[in-house]
């Protein structure tokens, strides 16, 4: 085991800049993932990790080590590709230990007794005979993963390893990689371009874009607190909502002025110089209700994602809209709806007939307003302000 | 049931004529349920053109196989060739004429110029695909450049540096000129690109070597490649007739291609021996043909065609 330091590290392909100087450390036995749209430099990011790209500039540590100018095979590290990597004239078993016998010292038995165990481990014991292509997707992918554990070295790495898998299977070998990291306890650093698996596998999230890192955080501190907007955008199935509007001092709270409605936004900035400023103020889908006319603007919709947060049952609004499509999926409907010019989508509660052209009125939960700076998309204020409370508890 | 069992064993006649025409693949379509081939216009005249080529491929052979059964330039009937004749023929080509030991020494050079074209185009295609080294697209540029430079080329240059190096009438002469070969460089370096680079940056991360990553790797999966090109390295090595001629006048050195134009100098009754130029011919054909039937596949696989 061992951590990973990255210093100022940058990759250069002619003119193209792939990764711009990104500082980045994963902890020993983290699991730390690495998200971005594609060509944002993750996977450079880990190929330079790995030593299968140099640096233009930077440092790259592993352990107590700088081992920019190493040879992949003198990092102790293992690679699981997208594609499996898995040599097809070769039994599983033999792709297994091809690499140790070829380039280590370890005894024939000593092999052979870790390959056993990680086959038992990855229950594929009964495949080891079989050659790639008398296997399955998942099943090759197990081998790669078994050709990893078997170096048992200080860092895995993961570039993309579920993305060539069906849906349901890759949300099996979801569970079934964070099950092996806790029993390996393995630093692992994890490229994928797929946000939910981010959120779930990794211990911190790295967010990256246009080579340079975003955010580094937690799931739930990326999803409660973007630092700007890619990461607001980027994190959250379906995405956050981004409505241009005007910042105005209220009689109490300042106020949020769009074309079609106002709303007052609690625990208020104390920047004066956004008075009559313009903004972008976010609210994701699932933060949005939809509150019958005449009742009250709150409770009208049973809400899942205020349990455990207790005590916040503050809404704000109301914003008055046309739901313009619905899209049923299942346990929610999502409406996308418009207000003034702008459409925004609202994740409401299953079954509840509405239906394209409804009038409807919507209440914001007053926790979770964001805006983002116009102009850069720094984020300049979140409306919870637990942030600092909740830091410093343990994640769990 | 007895008109079945007929219809199988015309079935049977169809598909080995079809067999024998070249298309191996293709099954002379049967509907088992009328008991009649299914005939239609165009798949008639597709085998009639089929065996139109093939015959008139075939018939220069066909006529040299016929003359070499002889005594005699000319085939006018059947009843003319004799087994034993024929034996006569074949035996005198391959011992008294030599022709056995010239193709023994064809055989020999054709092996190690297919080992050593191998070995290097190997090696050269390993380096071109996989290393980083200055001006590599341009050395390869210069790699397909030698294809317009042919072995004929060159004769005379090539001779004088033969000589000079004292090479004449050995098999240094006969081979070395012939082991680097840029077609087979460039159909090894388009297979090694259709790997996938993750093999080589897996085999990279576990510290396997370039040699071990040839030897393990990169050659058990080219195998069906390396296959194919052999073949045609082999019938183009073995048909090699100007540079040998040039370079060896030792007999016993001399090679099967060059044997038959030395059979032309058998003089029987006033007249050059056909018949025994023809049973030279044919024999000589006969390992690039065995080779051919044997590598069928992976040949075919070469190119694409299966």
């Amino acid at each position: 085991m061992a951590s990973i330091e990255l210093t100022d590290l940058t990759k250069r392909f002619d003119d193209v800049t792939a990764v711009d100087g990104i500082d980045l450390e994963a902890r020993d036995g983290e699991f730390l993932v690495v998200v971005g749209p594609s060509g944002c430099g993750k996977s450079t990011t880990l190929r330079c990790i790995a030593g299968l790209e140099s640096p233009t500039a930077g440092t790259v540590r592993i352990g107590d080590e700088d081992v920019t100018a190493q040879e992949p095979h003198e990092r102790d590290i293992a690679m699981v590709f997208q594609n499996y990597a898995l040599y097809p004239h070769m039994t599983a078993e033999r792709n297994m230990t091809f690499g140790m016998r070829s380039a280590t010292d370890f005894s024939s038995a000593e092999i052979d007794r870790r390959v056993a165990q990680a086959a038992a481990t990855l229950g594929i014991d009964d495949l080891l005979d079989r050659k790639p292509s008398a296997l399955s997707g998942g099943e090759q992918q197990r081998v790669a993963l078994g050709r990893a554990i078997v170096r048992d070295p200080a860092v895995f790495l993961m570039d993309e390893p579920l993305s060539n898998l069906d849906a349901k299977l890759r949300v099996q070998m979801r569970t079934e990689l964070s099950r092996l990291h806790e029993e390996l306890g393995t630093t692992t650093v994890y490229v994928t371009h797929d946000q939910t698996e981010a959120m779930t596998l990794g211990d911190r999230v790295v967010v990256m874009n246009d080579g340079r890192i975003q955010q580094v955080d937690t799931p739930q501190e990326l999803y409660d607190y973007p630092s700007n907007r890619f990461v607001a955008e980027f994190i959250g199935d379906p995405a956050m909502n981004m409505l241009e509007v005007t910042l105005e001092a209220g009689s109490s709270d300042p106020i949020v002025r769009h074309e079609a409605f106002t709303i007052e936004v609690p625990n208020a900035p104390e920047t004066e110089a956004l008075d009559g400023g313009r903004a972008v103020l976010g609210f994701r889908p699932e933060d949005a209700s939809i509150a019958d006319r005449g009742t009250s603007p709150t409770g009208s919709v049973p809400d899942r994602r205020r349990t455990g947060r207790g005590d916040s049952e503050r809404t704000t609004g109301p914003i008055e809209a046309t739901v313009q499509v619905t899209e049923p999926l299942g346990d929610t409907l999502l409406c996308y709806c418009r207000a003034g010019d702008d459409e925004f989508k609202v994740q409401t509660a299953p079954r509840t007939g509405r239906a394209a052209g409804d009038a409807v009125t919507l209440t914001l939960d007053a926790d979770r307003l964001h805006l983002f700076d116009l102009e850069t998309g720094e984020a300049i204020y979140h409306s919870d302000t637990d942030r600092e409370r909740r830091a410093a508890t343990p994640e769990p | 049931m007895s008109r079945h069992s007929n219809t199988n064993a015309n079935a049977n006649a169809s598909t080995s004529a079809n067999a024998s025409t070249g298309g191996e693949s293709r099954r002379f379509p049967i509907d088992l349920e009328r008991g009649l081939p299914a005939l239609d216009g165009a798949t008639l005249r597709a085998h009639a053109g089929l065996l139109l080529a093939v015959s008139l491929m075939a018939l220069p052979l066909v006529i040299a196989a016929l003359i070499s059964f002889g005594t005699r330039a000319t085939f006018t009937s059947v009843s003319e060739l004799s087994l034993e004749t024929a034996a006569q023929n074949y035996h005198d080509v391959l011992f008294r004429y030599d022709m056995g030991q010239y193709m023994l020494n064809s055989l020999l050079m054709s092996v190690i110029v297919v080992i050593g074209k191998l070995a290097v185009s190997l090696l050269a295609a390993l380096a071109i695909v996989y290393y980083r080294f200055p001006f590599k697209n341009a050395v390869f540029g210069v790699v397909l450049l030698t294809l317009m430079l042919p072995v004929p080329v060159r004769i005379v240059p090539l001779f004088q540096l033969a000589a000079d190096l004292g090479w004449a009438n050995s098999f240094a002469a006969l081979t070395i000129p012939y082991l680097a070969s840029a077609t087979t460089v460039f159909l090894l370096r388009q297979h090694f690109l259709s790997i996938p680079a993750s093999l080589v940056e897996s085999a990279k991360l576990d510290g396997v070597g370039p040699l071990r990553f040839l030897a393990f790797v990169l050659i058990p999966m080219s195998k069906g490649m390396i296959a194919g090109v052999s073949v045609i390295m082999f019938i183009y090595s073995w048909n090699q007739y100007l540079w040998p001629l040039l370079i060896v006048d030792d007999q016993s050195m001399q090679v099967a291609q060059v044997g038959i134009r030395l059979l032309q100098g058998v003089v029987e009754s006033g007249d050059i021996a056909w018949p025994l130029m023809m049973a030279g011919s044919i024999v000589t054909l006969v390992p690039p043909l065995a080779v051919l039937i044997i590598f069928r596949k992976p040949l075919l696989e070469t190119f694409g065609v299966e």
